[in-house]
């Protein structure tokens, strides 16, 4: 026969008679992801035979995912194991094309723009002598000018201060018919003193005329402080929390006045004065708990 | 994009190689084993153990069957990919930085240390490709590097030349056949020793990581510097994506400045570049050491990078990294089109 031993070379033979022609080669693609082709071919008696072959494709990645696992994780089951695999948190990766421009604006602009919305509608004013200039820049800096320039308007508040000042002192009697601990009984200074337990140099200490002085440098010293305070009076004490391990300030200090109109003078002027880079905060000393 | 974290080794990871087909993921460590580990979901398929000091280096032949590791016991080995078997032990004078099959798989380059009046080499074996067959002995070709030792070296296209990377920052070209020096040019800056060497898919140029806070990508027939990426911090790897154009690099300050800075500073990150325009184009965070090493996987879907702290993390691109591109790639790209 012709047909036996064909080549791919040879013309195809148009006159073959159609008893002789063979069915052309089939493929199907089935659903379990095989294929089956089916081909035709005359065998050595020249009858027709039909061949059909199921084919399974597979990749070496796929015969590489069922190995039976080794080494190590020879006794692990299948699927990841734990003690080796986990998955991480999750990563914002995002690129692009001036990264390094995006980096750094994101850092700056989160400080920056708040920054700049906070400052808006500000204007300068100076702590000192409510000029429109920094205080640092205050030309009466040096003359400590909260003594003296302002005057005429602060001993109103002064005032004020001191009333609310002697109503948190004597809170307890105000109010009659209630219940009022011993260390608050009777008016300032005086009884309640007497009445303290011990006789402790805290428990003679004037409360009345001290200042509690907060948001103050690390670096301050005490003679510094007594310095600033003592323009406005005498001042008894001062105290400065200090770390015992460091002797670094701890950030407030206590400034007693032998006087306390002296040391209202001195809360009114003080609060807000700005001493090494930081602005002070200073208010009467509330009365320790017993 | 969440990473997989694969913590399958004790101590500081010294290189990891995906196949060629980029399912599977081989990665070693200063401990004594292998591990394998299926890229995809981060299964370990197995670890190779036999060794008996720091492992330095592992490559896999291209059509997965064998891997070759070399390590501080002055030894290469060669593994069964599929059951961890030892298929042969090469003895040397002084550990072995550095394996590398060529294309076809039938020969490995191995770079050996300069130690105890032994000069840095690189020498060539014979691989049969039967599993099953006998591995010669014979080193088929000794190159040794009596100036600078090498650190690092691949073989180029057509096995045509052997590239080694020195500890002086120079790169050689060598003829792959004789062993002869071609080219010697100094890539890097003096005295800035190469770290990596990885190839591009097709071998015709190769990108360089150096202690000089740069990678470098060299043309091999020529040696010519395509082009640089400048970085702030000393390299350790580079890689090239395959699909898109981007190159990784990893690096962080050296191991034993670690302890003295924060983790901020230590720069423990992947960074990612544009091959072509040379621009930083992102970062991936994640490591809390320097990455001593980052793969590429080869159909370009994932890379994985192996960090100082013993872990090897494994990302998946999300869809966001292939649709990124310049936007005079895409005014080409509407070109084409048009057309």
């Amino acid at each position: 026969m012709s047909n036996k031993a064909r080549d791919w070379a040879d013309d195809d033979d148009l006159d073959e008679t159609a008893s002789t022609e063979l069915p052309p080669p089939q493929t199907i693609q089935n659903k379990d992801g095989t294929k089956t082709t089916i081909t035709y071919r005359y065998d050595e008696d020249g009858k027709k035979v039909k061949t059909t072959r199921r084919i399974r494709m597979v990749t070496h990645r796929e015969v590489r995912k069922v190995l039976p696992k080794f080494g190590l994780s020879e006794k692990d089951p299948k699927g990841p194991q734990m003690d080796t695999t986990s998955v991480g948190e999750n990563i914002i990766f995002r690129l692009s094309p001036n990264w390094k421009r995006d980096a750094k604006d994101e850092s700056k602009d989160a400080n920056a723009n708040a920054m700049k919305e906070k400052l808006k509608d500000k204007t300068v004013k100076c702590r000192i002598c409510n000029g429109e200039h920094f205080t640092a820049r205050c030309p009466y800096k040096d003359t400590m000018a909260p003594v003296g320039a302002e005057g005429s308007a602060d001993p109103a508040a002064g005032l004020a201060d001191e009333e609310v000042a002697a109503a948190a002192g004597g809170a307890g009697a105000g109010k009659k018919g209630s219940y009022v601990p011993p260390a608050l009984r009777g008016g300032p200074g005086g009884a309640a003193a007497g009445e303290r337990m011990g006789g402790s140099k805290y428990g003679e200490r004037d409360d009345l005329a001290t200042l509690r002085v907060t948001n103050v440098s690390e670096m301050a010293e005490e003679a510094e402080l007594r310095d600033m305070f003592e323009r406005f009076g005498r001042v008894t004490r001062v105290f400065l929390a200090k770390d015992r391990d460091t002797g670094m300030a701890k950030g407030f200090a206590f400034i007693s006045f032998a006087d306390r109109t002296d040391a209202v003078k001195a809360c009114n002027k003080m609060d807000g004065y700005g001493f090494k880079h930081l602005i002070l905060r200073v208010e009467f000393a509330k009365k320790a708990a017993t | 994009m969440r990473p997989i974290l694969l913590s399958g080794h004790e101590r500081a990871l010294t290189q990891i190689k995906f196949n060629r087909d980029g399912d599977l993921l081989f990665s070693v460590a200063k401990d004594q084993h292998v591990c394998a580990w299926f890229s995809h979901n981060g299964e370990r398929l197995g670890t190779y153990k036999g060794h008996q000091g720091a492992i330095w280096t592992v490559d896999v032949n291209p059509d997965s069957t064998m891997i070759a590791s070399g390590s501080a016991d002055n030894t290469i080995r060669l593994w069964e990919v599929k059951t961890g078997r030892l298929l042969k032990t090469w003895e040397f004078p002084t550990a072995v930085k550095r394996v590398e099959f060529n294309e076809e798989g039938t020969q490995l380059l191995g770079v050996t240390e300069k130690r105890m009046g032994h000069l840095g080499s690189i020498v060539v074996l014979n691989i049969n490709p039967d599993i099953d067959g006998e591995q010669s002995d014979e080193k088929e070709l000794t190159i040794v590097c009596d100036e600078s030792k090498a650190t690092v070296a691949g073989w180029s296209y057509m096995n045509k030349y052997i590239i080694a990377g020195h500890e002086d920052g120079s790169v050689s070209q060598y003829d792959a056949k004789t062993g002869e020096q071609l080219e010697n040019l100094p890539i890097h800056d003096l005295n800035m020793q190469l770290t990596d060497l990885q190839w591009s898919s097709d071998r015709t140029y190769f990108i360089t990581a150096s202690k000089d806070k740069t990678a470098k990508l060299v043309a091999a027939r020529d040696l010519e510097v395509l082009k640089t990426y400048p970085s702030d911090t000393p390299l350790n790897s580079a890689t090239m994506t395959p699909k898109k154009d981007f190159v990784i690099l990893g690096g962080g300050q050296a191991a034993m400045d670690v302890t003295t800075t924060a983790a901020r500073q230590g720069k423990f990150e992947a960074r990612f570049y544009h091959k072509i325009f040379e621009d930083e184009i992102g970062r991936v965070r994640g490591h809390f050491g320097p990455l001593n090493t980052v793969a590429a996987d080869p159909t370009g879907k994932s890379y994985a990078s192996g960090g100082e702290d013993g872990y090897v993390r494994v990302h998946h691109f999300d869809k966001g990294f292939f649709d990124f591109s310049y936007e005079v790639e895409r005014e080409r790209q509407r070109a084409m089109q048009k057309q």
